[in-house]
């Protein structure tokens, strides 16, 4: 997962020769330094690396570059629907629900002299993910493992305890089923951060000034498929905007727009550029904390439900380049529901509000993250509600305030929360929409403190299913306890904008999140 | 930028004496075009109500991004909103906090620097280092702190200029201060036995404020300019709050947009510090001894 | 003026030793959980309780501020909270990027500012000097984010002249990749220069030595080189000082609006996501250099000015 962090973090840094700047130079003309020879990809990423270790990894700038450096056993192909294709593996095959039998490619070298990769490795590897010692935030990828068996060098069998449906989805061919050897992470002392041990995919890391720019470059030792860039430059920009006037000043080949800017480029594209807009697995809602006082009445709730016109927030957030969401699981996936149960009606939110003796209204707050789609919804919804009698005063805050809102660790501000807008990315399997939502997350990732055993046994009966209709039936009746339960309002999957020069012919998965050891030229 | 006072019309010293202050400020070109740019501001802010059409607050995404038009004067925001309306009654919470916030730095300042300049030594010393520790206190840092602890509010930007201002009035009032607590009738007044409260507040306190006053009126708009650049980092006021700051800060997000909302929210931060500079200049070139041709008052 | 020198230096040290047990007290009560947003998600909150008790977050503040004051005098500012990684090491990296940035809007408000002033003061009250007035306050007035994202619309995306983002490959790359984020930051400063300066130089104008100057028959040019501009200089000077650290708080915004790695933008961040060894580092090393330019420039102008010289030996 992914919620998105802004960035933070920050390591060695090559110290930079003291140019002496006397005054202002006037040079003249531009000046497009690197991409001119073409072999050069200069793409952005959100954030600066965090953290590379498989175990430890932090967020999508990290999966960015881990992808290009490292070969897990499986990849995600690009395209407009989800599936997948071995990767460092020859072939995968699923046995029986319990076993799958992989055969890796001879001849995958690591780098440093840590010799060739083996199924031995992968059976660190994974294992590595579930000891307790590794404390890998990633364990509930490999949650049912229960040990790798080596066949011979190349193959080996992964056993599980039990059926574990996002295996395909969202553990193999991801970063978790990175493979290094043993040798190396032991060197480094058990884990590493930003400076790993050794690699072993299309690419290497050639210079990383932090906060400013990663320098990957072919790795010649790699054979399994043919990288069209010499290089590639990742720049860590965080504001999307800055991106968007950075890749029209010609300063980058690939960047992903904000959301709000989806419906100008579409329009109007830039010279020499192309424009694509992509779903996104994320997802958008408005929770309601049903344990504070003021809204320990279910009708209180589900008046605030009604009188949420989602349609205008939507609307008004994203300039009209997103749709409304029927609930945490977007189009494409298993689970994902066709239709909501409630659609706005004022009359009913008031009628509501009667039954439950609050006829003239109340106030409350709504804690937003302090970004301009959700200060836009945030008034679009205060507006709404406005019209039921209910005032909403709106609490901007920065990230750092925000994602520890609900939190019964981090103070005392989850039992004063009372409506939040908030947005989780996630992989594509269901199970990761709804794991934070399960009676064990109240006050850690369940905010609203929404409390349904039924839900969380659902959750974990979808987690061993294996027949994809029966565990489809199981996610949209989570989706209805959640929308049933008067804690949700669920706003929207947003969507990627994606911007790319005309030089390039990106690899991108459904959702638009690059696969950039796959970019060719055009 | 506000300890340093910087004098302008110098051409003020050439002028023929005899003159009556406010005739003085008002004949000098840009000393009356701060007072009717001060004027429209006030104006504007009083009258909100009455001028504007369109309620600042009620949001239409419909009409979002519209050019300025008879209709909407400043064209509309993202949501919709009449951008005028936003304008006139962001001066309200420009003008009150710009004034509110000064006067209290004004009064905290004045107050510290007094007893710093007149107090014993070591309680100037140690009133010395707060001033300068929190005069190279970074200011974003220092509103990043006092939002995330209070929240987006008024309260937390008068308290940022407040301890960005104050600092500066209280380190020329101790200066000052120091200058005269050895004149001759501050020393006569102690032999006759006068306490050190009736002394800073009949002698020194009435012969310290002129120059802080004008400096004070110059940096009135410098708290707007603070606003702003809260906003921008996203502390500003709380939404829907027209500010002229959240209308800047609003703008910026959605600048390839649509131009308007930035220039709307610009405009009316340059026409008050326009007019609160020229103003406190021509104030104090009117009343300053040593520039109005050393007419005495 | 030794005494003067040492007292001020004890003072500046003071200073940012008070800063410093400001910070950490904002941090002890500001909401927000750093090792919780450090280690995102996924962290068990036994992960959250073992980054806490490393980090040192569950002891006593005043214990925390003595710890943090012992690292300091041994040379050590702590390690980044996610990446393990030095914190000075860190801050002296990115600072070169801020100090050419801050470098950049002094050369600007120089360069611009300070013929700008001497024309005007040269006419006062003409139509030139009038303009430039009104200029001059208008660009003081609008914030740097403004200026930036216009200069950035306008020269870099509108007009192609110079790159939009980032800090530049090579000492010539870097030098133009500064054009616009320096502008941005130094254009009020421009007017703010030109408007010190003119009133400065008029003061000084009214003084006797320069009247007696005028008598005796001296040019304007030269009385206005080496009579007025000398002393007149003097106050700019100061407040260039007091510019260089408030230049280190705005270069945030430039910072942001172009991309530029830099010491505002790393401490912005740093406090928004709590990593808090990176916030008291940073802000021990920009207040220690905001502190210190102050001292210089009073220092030298103690050690220009006769008049200030003399009113320290009393």
């Amino acid at each position: 997962m992914t919620i998105k962090f802004t960035d933070r973090g920050i390591t060695r840094r090559r110290l930079l020769q003291g140019a002496a700047i006397a005054g202002i130079a006037a040079a003249a003309g531009p000046k497009y330094s690197l991409a001119a020879g073409g072999s050069v990809l200069r793409v952005r990423s959100y954030a600066d690396i965090q953290n590379l270790d498989p175990a430890h990894r932090t967020g999508q700038p990290d999966g960015d570059v881990m992808n290009c450096i490292f070969a897990s056993l499986a990849v995600y192909k690009a395209g407009d629907t989800w599936s997948w294709q071995p990767f460092a593996a020859k072939s995968i095959k699923q046995l029986d629900p319990t076993h799958v039998a992989f055969e890796l490619h001879p001849g995958i070298m690591y780098s440093d002299g840590f010799g060739e990769m083996t199924a031995d490795d992968a059976k660190f590897s994974f294992e590595r993910m579930i000891d307790p010692k590794t404390k890998s935030e990633y364990v509930d990828d490999w949650a049912q493992l229960d040990h790798v068996e080596v066949k011979d060098k190349y193959s080996g069998v992964i056993v599980l305890k039990q059926a574990f449906a996002p295996l395909w989805n969202s553990t193999l061919p991801t970063d978790s089923a990175i493979i290094l050897p043993q040798k190396a992470i032991e060197a480094a002392g058990g884990k590493f951060d930003t400076k790993p041990p050794c690699t072993s995919g299309p690419y290497r890391i050639k210079s990383w000034e932090p906060k400013t720019k990663l320098v990957l470059e072919r790795n010649p030792d790699w054979k399994l498929t043919k990288p069209d860039f010499d290089e590639i430059h990742v720049m860590p920009i965080e504001d999307e905007k800055t991106a968007e006037l950075g890749f029209e000043g010609g300063e980058l080949d690939y960047t992903w727009t904000s959301v709000s800017s989806i419906p100008r480029y579409l329009k109007n594209p830039p010279a020499g550029a192309k424009f694509v807009r992509k779903p996104s697995l994320a997802y958008v809602w408005m929770g309601i904390n049903q344990d504070f006082p003021q809204f320990k009445d279910i009708r209180v709730r589900q008046a605030i439900q009604y009188a949420v016109d989602r349609k205008a927030v939507v609307e008004a957030a994203y300039l009209g380049a997103a749709e409304t969401s029927t609930g945490l699981i977007a189009p494409g996936l298993p689970g994902h529901r066709t239709k909501g149960l409630i659609s706005h009606d004022v009359a009913k939110a008031k009628k509501l509000l009667k039954e439950a003796g609050l006829e003239n209204g109340f106030t409350c707050t709504l804690a937003i993250l302090n970004k301009a789609e959700r200060l836009a919804a945030a008034q679009v919804v205060q507006a709404n509600l406005a019209e039921v009698g209910i005032t909403v005063q709106i609490e901007p805050h920065d990230s750092g305030t925000f994602w520890s809102l609900g939190s019964e660790k981090a103070g005392s501000s989850w039992k004063t929360l009372q409506l939040i807008i908030d947005r989780f990315s996630m992989e594509p399997d269901p199970s990761w929409a709804t794991a934070w939502f399960t009676p064990e997350q109240i006050g850690v990732w369940n905010w609203e403190r929404f409390n349904s055993k039924e839900f969380g046994d659902l959750h974990k009966k979808g987690l061993t299913e294996l027949d994809p209709a029966k565990r489809a039936t199981m996610y949209v009746k989570m989706q209805n306890l959640m929308e049933e339960s008067g804690d949700y309002v669920f706003l929207t999957h947003e969507a990627t904008g994606v911007l790319y020069s005309n030089k390039i012919v990106p690899a991108l998965r459904p959702d638009g999140i690059p696969l950039l050891s796959r970019f060719k030229k055009a | 930028m506000s300890d340093t006072a910087s004098s302008a019309s110098g051409a003020a010293a050439y002028r023929p004496r005899g003159r009556g202050p406010l005739r003085r400020i008002l004949g000098e070109p840009l000393g009356g075009l701060g007072a009717g740019l001060v004027a429209l501001a006030v104006l504007g802010a009083i009258f909100a109500g009455v001028i504007a059409v369109h309620d600042p607050i009620t949001i239409a995404p419909i009409d979002r991004f519209l050019a300025p038009s008879g209709d909407h004067p400043f064209g509309t925001d993202n949501l919709g909103r009449d951008l005028f309306a936003r304008v006139l009654f962001g001066s309200r919470i420009a003008l009150s906090v710009s004034l509110g916030a000064t006067f209290l730095s004004l009064l905290l300042g004045v107050s510290a620097g007094l007893v710093a300049g007149y107090g014993p030594r070591w309680l100037d010393n140690g009133l010395l280092l707060v001033f300068d520790a929190l005069k190279s206190f970074p200011t974003v840092m220092l509103a990043l702190f006092l939002v995330t602890l209070t929240g987006p509010s008024l309260q937390a930007v008068v308290l940022v200029v407040i301890i960005a201002n104050a600092p500066s009035y209280a380190r020329m009032a101790r200066t000052q201060t120091m200058s005269l607590r050895h004149a001759e009738f501050v020393l006569a007044e102690q032999s006759l036995g006068a306490g050190a409260v009736r002394i800073i507040s009949t002698h020194i306190l009435p012969n310290i404020i002129g120059p802080l006053l004008i400096v004070a009126s110059m940096d009135i708009p410098v708290v707007v300019a603070i606003e702003a650049g809260m906003s921008f980092l996203g502390l500003g006021v709380r939404p829907p709050t027209p500010s002229w700051g959240s209308i800047l800060n609003d703008g910026f997000s959605y600048i390839r947009e649509s131009p308007w909302p930035v220039l709307a929210g610009g405009l009316p931060i340059i026409v008050t510090t326009l007019g609160f500079t020229f103003l406190g200049e021509a104030l104090r070139d009117a009343f300053d001894p040593k520039r109005s041709g050393g007419e005495k008052r | 003026m030794l005494t003067y020198a040492v007292k001020r230096l004890g003072l500046a040290l003071a200073v940012v030793g008070a800063v410093i047990a400001v910070v950490f007290v904002m941090i002890y009560v500001i909401p927000g959980d750093p090792a919780a947003v450090a280690l995102g998600p996924r962290a068990s909150p036994a992960l959250v309780a073992e980054l806490r008790q490393r980090m040192g977050l569950d002891r006593p503040l005043p214990i925390q501020i003595v710890r943090f004051y012992g690292s300091v005098l041994s040379g050590h500012l702590g390690n980044d909270i996610l990446s393990n990684e030095s914190v000075l090491t860190i801050i002296l990296g990115l600072m070169p990027h801020t100090l050419r940035l801050i470098l950049g809007a002094m050369s600007w408000s120089i360069l611009l500012g300070i013929p700008l002033g001497c024309l005007s003061a040269m006419r006062p009250g003409s139509i030139f000097d009038r303009i430039t007035a009104v200029l001059s306050v208008s660009v003081i007035a609008v914030p740097a984010f403004v200026i930036a994202i216009y200069a950035l619309l306008i020269f870099s995306i509108g007009l192609h002249w110079f790159p939009a983002i980032g800090a530049g490959e090579d000492p010539m790359d870097e030098l133009y990749h500064l054009v616009l984020p320096s502008l941005a930051i130094g254009l009020g400063w421009v007017g703010y220069i030109a408007r010190m300066l003119r009133a400065s130089i008029l003061d000084v104008q009214g003084e006797n030595h320069v009247r007696t100057a005028r008598a005796f028959g001296l040019s304007e040019r030269k009385i206005v080189f080496d009579y007025v501009l000398r002393i007149a200089i003097l106050p700019t000077l100061t407040v260039l000082g007091i510019g260089i650290g408030q230049m280190l708080s705005s270069a945030v915004f430039a910072e942001i609006v172009f991309a530029r790695p830099g010491i505002g933008k790393l401490v912005y961040d740093a406090i928004i996501t709590r990593n808090y060894p990176i916030v008291t580092g940073t802000v021990l090393v920009t207040t220690a250099f905001f502190v210190l330019v102050n001292l210089i420039a009073d220092l030298f102008i103690a050690w220009l000015d006769p008049r200030v010289r003399y009113s320290l030996q009393r």
